[in-house]
């Protein structure tokens, strides 16, 4: 493989300057491929400077936008208006995830951890369960270590839907990873839920 | 002279010996060398470095001026090739500990060890080569390409995951439509059989089923004050009439 390669039947489009394989050798790994440099070529065309630059620093922009963006949901959920709330963090969350790809990871796990983990609780506030089980899910595959209300959230949420047994399972995960009280008054009501139900 | 004549022998001895040896080594080396070239590639076809690389010889169309591809254009085919090129090295990296092992106690074939150790010679070869690439695109580029690479690769592997997860988020809801109509219309039936005089006293969800919520007022206004009580509290939970404390409890 060294030196040798796959000569691939390319054009370029000499406006968009857009590459594509010419139709006769369509497969799907490459278009797949094409279309994703692509994307990179235009995010790359946005930069002052021709190359990527090293992950650090951060541009500094992106972090105070979605701050503050962080910082109105929590108002608006403060005061109760939570259908606001649930805008403004979903707001956040495409600007955490549409940074470019080359902006360091740990900080949009970071970023994304939080929202949806704010999300969950307004969705909560809303009794939407199933959506705020999601979010707080996907909090929790964010950042799983130092995360005890994404783990609550969700624990919180399986109980409000009846799901006593995932939870019970959830619950006990978490707290293999947290040591934490308030999960712990979580797994022991569950537990009395459980017995109740085993009663009746 | 007669010396001569009677030195053929060994010599022809020695010859044939020798000629032999040499025909059956080269056959054995040559044979040797196709099978291990027969091998299959620990991976497949690097379509980034392909994309890359035919860019590069990319003709220029004709009456235009070269080059054909900007540059670009070829950068970011090349972070593309670095990201591909980091997938392959976690890959290599998390497989040669335990693939050694097995490899140790015998429990996989020669043939997969050697394929392992040329992949890994191919992978150093090609960061080498990227590097020297990128420094050619930008002096000090070499330096800092592979971690913008190892960035973009684990930020796409973080967006995956989330999409994944919110990709639940339809079933979800609709299964809990579902659970939740079918609790309401046990409550209804455990109510009308209470024998309560009110009729049915609906309780959805305020927010989600706007239909049913001037039903739920008029309940109230004409039912009695317990009435008013009880949809409060299990209503918009809609968990049954068993869990309405508990449930209480934790919307705080």
């Amino acid at each position: 493989m060294e030196d040798t390669f796959i000569q691939l039947p390319l054009q370029i489009d000499p406006t968009s300057k857009a590459i594509s394989a010419s139709t006769s050798y369509e497969s799907k790994p490459l278009s797949a491929e094409l279309a994703a440099l692509n994307t990179l070529h235009r995010s790359l065309l946005n930069l002052d400077t021709p190359i990527p630059p090293p992950p650090l620093p951060v541009n500094p922009k992106r972090s105070a936008q979605i701050q503050k963006l962080r910082e109105s949901g929590n108002a608006s959920f403060r005061k109760g208006n939570y259908p606001e709330a649930i805008r403004m963090y979903t707001f956040g969350i495409e600007m955490a995830v549409g940074r470019p790809g080359w902006e360091p990871s740990a900080l949009v796990r970071d970023e994304v951890s939080a929202l949806y983990a704010n999300r969950a609780q307004a969705h909560m506030a809303m009794q939407n369960w199933p959506q705020a089980m999601i979010d707080a899910e996907s909090s929790v595959e964010m950042k799983r270590v130092g995360n005890t209300k994404g783990w609550w959230r969700k624990g919180r949420c399986l109980v409000e839907m009846g799901r006593l047994e995932e939870a019970m399972v959830w619950v006990g995960k978490a707290l293999d990873v947290e040591e934490d009280a308030e999960l712990k008054a979580l797994a022991k009501e569950i537990e009395k839920a459980v017995k109740k139900n085993e009663n009746v | 002279m007669f010396n001569w004549i009677g030195l053929l022998m060994p010599i022809t001895y020695i010859g044939v010996l020798v000629g032999s040896l040499a025909t059956f080594s080269s056959l054995y080396r040559k044979r040797k060398a196709a099978k291990a070239a027969s091998l299959a590639p620990w991976f497949g076809p690097h379509v980034p470095r392909n994309v890359y690389l035919s860019l590069l010889h990319l003709e220029p169309a004709p009456g235009q001026k070269s080059p054909a591809v900007p540059d670009s254009v070829l950068r970011a085919a090349l972070l593309r090739r670095a990201t591909e090129d980091i997938h392959r090295v976690l890959a290599i990296r998390s497989a040669k500990g335990a693939l050694g092992v097995l490899v140790q106690r015998g429990s996989v074939g020669d043939d997969l060890w050697q394929r392992f150790q040329r992949a890994e010679q191919e992978i150093e070869d090609e960061l080498r080569d990227v590097v020297i690439e990128a420094n050619a695109f930008s002096p000090g580029w070499g330096a800092t390409i592979f971690q913008t690479a190892n960035e973009i690769a684990s930020n796409a592997i973080i967006r995956k995951r989330v999409d994944d997860i919110q990709a639940q988020a339809k079933s979800e809801t609709e299964w809990w439509e579902k659970k939740r109509a079918t609790i309401q219309s046990e409550f209804m039936k455990e109510l009308n059989s209470e024998g309560s005089s009110e009729g049915p006293a609906p309780s959805p969800a305020p927010q989600k089923t706007p239909v049913a919520a001037p039903i739920a007022t008029t309940t109230v206004q004409g039912g009695s004050d317990e009435d008013t009580v009880f949809v409060e509290g299990g209503g918009p939970a809609a968990a049954g009439a068993k869990g309405s404390a508990k449930k209480k409890k934790g919307k705080k």
